[in-house]
């Protein structure tokens, strides 16, 4: 059987799902829990292609509530088990999601966005970030990378495995339906041969030995008694991912701590952003910047607030009407910036209207 | 005589341009073309978007509008009954047959198909997408897609592709083919990169076609 599909580096041209399936063999991933769903669905159409050729696992479920919480079992069991989704399925997932955040269980889900709410459009949006970020019946204890190229998911899919068995607080890997379908160039390589080392999986359940005897009993738990009991968990919780921030914390910027007028985008939308700054840096404009949070939870406040105090006007744009926005005015609240959006919920921005809303406001 | 052609093969290897381009191609020798949307998983991401713009340029298209269905790639897949019956029309029809999963045998879905005399299937490979990276992967996939007449060398890096890029493509196709006991029919080249390097093509030991790219403007 063949090791890994990948030596030394390759560029090559691919679709964004499949960027995914590789980055996940090349991660070391043992199996995928998925239920299909578009845009999604080539991320496991590629993992089963390459399963069999590398040792690996798939196991399709009846719905995503299973894939999700499969998915933890896999985990506890001390695989590196990850699943996948979008829209409706996203929803789906929380429930599971809520309890690895509840149980301090690594989990790596991808997430292809499509339109909401409900079925919608099975194309794009970037419509999943608030629940992403802060979805399910907890305190959105989780770590979400926003990607916006295939490089990217090639990077991040194989560190979000790392982030996730590091810290133990479920990961996602934010992407769109545009990431997922579109055809780019990008380099596949070795995490290996980068120097970058992969955190191994260990059982969390049913290790060796007697629990009591040999080792401490794995007493993994969800559920409490008393309002006493649940506070001090989840105070516990707050405080070890608040000790985390600093080290997790990830954003790009061009120009932004000395312009003027700066504008704010994640995901797919901030290559028209980078796109946009860059175009009107060239004209000769000299008093505007680019901010692009790439961990969307946790967000990067201090920078955020940075800025916010620095510069005059803020320019947010997102294809949603406002989840990315709501945590940016939560962020730099008490500042005096001004605020102009475009949010076009569902439908991409291209670099033109970001230029053209810059000439507009400033 | 009439030509008939369906274009096959791996997810995103370049189906569709290529059946568009060669559509494009016939019709500019002034033949009657239909050119038909054969993708049954995502019919929403191929053909659909551009359909307006092929037909003013003069191709017969079946393919879905986007008024004719509801919730494209959701409520299932619907064959556009007009596409059943494409052999019926007069002149030559093209077969983009999107997606790529079940290679040739999506013709099936086509009445009188494997009765057409002038039927030919084309794979079209591109040998910088991972799954057909290498000349024994390259057999192997065209193996899996049944009946397959010829190969198409479509290699290439997107807006980085390079001269090596599609020498080093071309050198794997041929040895597949070779392998396979199938001929290449032409190396598909961005007629961008062709303005102005017309000497690069020398190297080249297939005829070469120079592709117009329609399909970034699909997907958005």
């Amino acid at each position: 059987m063949a090791n890994k599909p990948i030596t030394g580096e390759q560029r090559v041209f691919m679709t964004g799902n499949e960027v995914i399936a590789y980055a996940a063999v090349m991660a070391e991933a043992d199996i995928m829990y998925g239920y299909p769903i578009t845009p999604q669905n080539e991320i496991m159409h590629y993992w089963t292609r390459l399963a069999p050729k590398y040792g690996k696992k798939f196991l399709q479920t009846e719905d995503e509530l299973s894939a999700g919480f499969t998915t933890i079992g896999g985990v506890l069991a001390g695989r590196k088990a990850f699943t996948a989704t979008a829209g409706p399925g996203n929803t789906l997932m929380q429930e599971p999601m809520s309890m690895a955040e509840m149980m301090r269980i690594p989990t790596l889900l991808i997430v292809q966005q499509r339109g909401g709410p409900s079925t919608a459009t099975v194309i794009y949006s970037q419509q999943e970030v608030t629940m992403t970020t802060y979805g399910g019946n907890g305190e959105g204890f989780r770590i979400v990378y926003s990607t916006s190229s295939h490089q990217d998911l090639y990077d991040y899919v194989i560190k979000g495995f790392n982030t996730a068995w590091k810290y133990r607080f479920p990961t996602f890997i934010l992407g769109d339906g545009y990431q997922a379908k579109m055809r780019e160039a990008c380099v596949m390589y070795d995490p290996a041969e980068r120097g970058i080392e992969l955190v191994k999986p260990t059982p969390y359940m049913g290790a060796p030995g007697t629990p009591g005897v040999d080792r401490k009993p794995s007493h993994m738990r969800n559920t409490y008694n008393t309002e006493e009991e649940l506070y001090e968990v989840v105070m516990n919780l707050a405080k070890a991912y608040e000790a985390i921030i600093p080290e997790v914390v990830e954003f790009e910027e061009l120009n932004a701590f000395e312009a003027d007028t700066v504008i704010i985008a994640h995901g797919v939308v901030s290559r028209a952003a980078k796109g946009a700054v860059k175009e009107l840096l060239a004209e000769g404009e000299k008093k505007v910047g680019y901010f692009r949070p790439i961990t969307l939870r946790p967000l990067a406040v201090n920078e955020l607030r940075e800025i916010a105090q620095r510069a005059k006007k803020l320019i947010i744009a997102e294809s949603s009407y406002g989840q990315l926005l709501k945590q940016i005015k939560e962020a730099i609240y008490g500042t005096d910036v001004e605020i102009h959006t475009i949010l076009k919920p569902g439908v991409g921005i291209t670099q033109e209207e970001i230029v053209a809303k810059y000439h507009e406001v400033k | 005589m009439r030509i008939v052609e369906a274009f096959i093969g791996e997810y995103a290897s370049g189906k569709s341009e290529n059946a568009v381009n060669r559509a494009l191609e016939l019709k500019n020798l002034g033949r009657t073309v239909n050119l038909v949307d054969l993708d049954t998983v995502e019919p929403f991401y191929t053909l659909t978007p551009i359909k307006k713009e092929l037909e003013a340029l003069g191709l017969k298209v079946l393919a879905w509008e986007r008024n004719e269905v509801l919730g494209f790639g959701e409520t299932g897949v619907l064959l556009k009954p007009e596409i059943r019956w494409a052999l019926k029309n007069p002149g030559d029809v093209i077969f983009d047959v999107g997606y790529g999963v079940h290679g040739s045998r999506s013709l099936n879905l086509i009445e009188g198909i494997w009765q057409e005399p002038n039927l030919k299937v084309y794979a079209v490979i591109n040998a910088s997408r991972p799954m057909t990276r290498e000349v024994d992967d390259i057999v192997e996939h065209v193996k899996s897609l049944d009946r397959v007449d010829g190969l198409i060398n479509n290699t290439h890096l997107g807006d980085e592709t390079t001269w090596e890029v599609i020498y080093d493509g071309e050198e794997k196709v041929l040895r597949a083919a070779k392998i396979l006991g199938l001929p290449v029919l032409w190396t598909a080249v961005d007629q961008k990169l062709i303005n102005g390097n017309e000497e690069m093509l020398q190297k080249l030991k297939t005829p070469v076609k120079g592709l117009v790219r329609y399909m970034p403007k699909t997907f958005w």
